[in-house]
């Protein structure tokens, strides 16, 4: 993805990563983490601010940083890195909110070209799933690695 | 079937910081995970997925 994002950190196992967003509000650390669900190779990703005294993370506080696109496009960026790395993981991510959620979904459908070269996506439904949309209201997204 | 190789050059640059590997096994979002893993049990997966529960 040819995208403006912010330099990333992240531990060996490429499962946790850290970066900086920078806007009208300062520098704020950012941290994504995949974890491993209930179910095998499928992760659940997690995305919040890092507080720099305490080091605890909240993934509710709106940062209102002016840089909403770059700061996805970061976290669209440790998808592909995380998913290089573990080549059979999936990965499931919905918002803190329901607005945040439809956020992602905004995010997911500007990119959804270039995303479905590499990657098969699923909206979650209030009982199941189907192949994701741009006009779709989703609870939350599933991603997996597209397979020859 | 195998996963189809990631284009080189969509792979961002990463710095490695060890010491975030400290987080591993740490849940950093327990509430959300937990949500999921519900959510999971309830609806399971896109029929076309082939995960199996652990």
């Amino acid at each position: 993805m040819n995208l403006d994002r912010y330099e990333l950190q992240s531990g060996v196992e490429l499962e946790v990563f850290e970066f900086v967003s920078e806007g009208p509000k300062g520098r704020i650390p950012k941290i994504v983490q995949y974890f491993p669900t209930n179910y095998k190779n499928l992760y659940h990703l997690g995305f919040g601010d890092k507080n720099q005294v305490t080091g605890e993370v909240d993934d509710t506080i709106v940062s209102n940083n002016n840089n909403s696109e770059k700061v996805l496009a970061t976290v669209i960026a440790t998808l592909y890195a995380f998913m290089d790395k573990h080549r059979h993981a999936e990965v499931y991510a919905a918002g803190s909110t329901d607005s945040r959620t439809r956020l992602y979904r905004i995010g997911i459908s500007k990119y959804l070209d270039e995303a479905l070269e590499d990657f098969e996506i699923f909206g979650e439904l209030d009982d199941g799933w189907e192949p994701f949309r741009s006009d779709g209201e989703y609870k939350g997204f599933l991603v997996s690695r597209s397979e020859l | 079937m195998k996963p189809i190789e990631i284009d080189r050059r969509k792979k961002p640059i990463v710095k490695i910081n060890k010491s975030l590997d400290f987080f591993n096994d740490k849940p950093l979002f327990p509430e959300k995970l937990e949500k999921a893993n519900n959510m999971l049990r309830r609806i399971g997966l896109p029929k076309s997925k082939a995960t199996n529960k652990q």
